[in-house]
């Protein structure tokens, strides 16, 4: 039954290929988006955090982003 | 109402959708593969070939509904001139041209055992071909054109220009004589798919919605982050 499900009855390899081509895929845009995500929160945050109290205040009042970043960073601290 | 639309008051919503997604994801996507591979029968004349069509068939559709939503964010961003568009459409983009490659590939190895070829120049083939292309020309015009004006007017005529593919596509096995069979599910009139195998087709295009969605929804706050960075060192 094992052996008939992996040959899937002689279309093994273009059912299998097809579905690994759609999975690694798939895998490797989630994963290369989320990283570039993170490297521009990060760097958001870093900004951020560079700003003078003054400005980090102006910056804070005018974006509701800024707001959910930095409350974010501080969650994940 | 457009104001709804602003980047500011759709960005908390966004870290919402993403865990709400990334929570069922998983479990539907079990549900999905268990009956692509395991619970649908083996077609009566493709055998189990016929299950290259739960990864082929959701592709293809995505490929073809994403161009259509950027097409229509490109005109309403004509009209409207509301630049939010066109970061969704940015972020819609990637998703469409992954899903267009899937369902090139996916169909290339259908192909094969059913046609006994990877490949025709046939019309539904072409034509998915001519997709991918204006959906690179698309992306391109992002990476190496300079001015968000000329970007967003550039990128809105390459997806006018490219939505006349889509009718060419959706119609070309009817149109012309393929080696692609016709459509067997109609959104109007009967289809001609046994609940058994469409079933399963619905919960893969579910499981890749979802993943389309969610792609999505990152690409976006990366996008509305970038913007942010910028207005800040503005400021």
């Amino acid at each position: 039954m094992i052996s008939n499900f992996i040959t899937m009855n002689g279309y093994g390899l273009y059912v299998w290929l097809s579905f690994g081509v759609v999975f690694i895929s798939c895998a490797v845009v989630y994963f290369k988006t989320k990283k570039t995500l993170r490297k521009y929160e990060k760097e958001f945050l870093k900004e951020l955090q560079a700003l003078t109290l003054e400005e980090k205040n102006k910056a804070l009042e005018n974006s509701k982003v800024a707001q959910h970043i930095l409350a974010t960073s501080f969650k994940a601290n | 109402m457009f104001k709804f639309f602003s980047s500011s008051n759709i960005y908390p919503l966004i870290q919402k959708l993403i865990k709400f997604i990334n929570s069922i994801f998983f479990l539907i996507l079990t549900i999905g593969l268990t009956f692509a591979l395991i619970l649908s029968p083996p077609d009566y004349l493709q055998g189990e070939a016929v299950r290259i069509m739960y990864v082929h068939v959701p592709s293809a559709w995505i490929g073809l509904a994403s161009f259509s939503v950027i097409t229509l964010l490109s005109i309403l961003n004509f009209i409207f001139k509301i630049k939010n568009f066109y970061f969704i459409s940015k972020s819609i983009a990637p998703i469409g041209l992954l899903f267009t490659c899937l369902a090139i590939v996916t169909g290339s190895l259908w192909g094969q055992p059913t046609w006994g070829t990877w490949w025709a120049w046939d019309a539904r083939l072409t034509s998915m071909f001519a997709l991918m292309f204006f959906y690179i020309f698309y992306i391109l015009t992002f990476k190496f054109l300079n001015g968000e004006e000329l970007i967003i007017k550039v990128s809105s005529i390459i997806a006018i220009i490219g939505s006349i593919n889509l009718p060419i596509i959706k119609y070309s096995v009817e149109w012309w004589t393929t080696l692609h069979q016709p459509a067997s599910i109609k959104i109007t009139g009967s289809n001609s798919i046994h609940l058994e195998m469409m079933f399963p087709l619905m919960v893969m295009l579910l499981v890749f919605l979802l993943y389309a969605a969610l792609i999505f929804l990152m690409k976006y706050k990366t996008e509305i982050i970038r913007i942010k960075k910028k207005n800040i060192k503005r400021s």
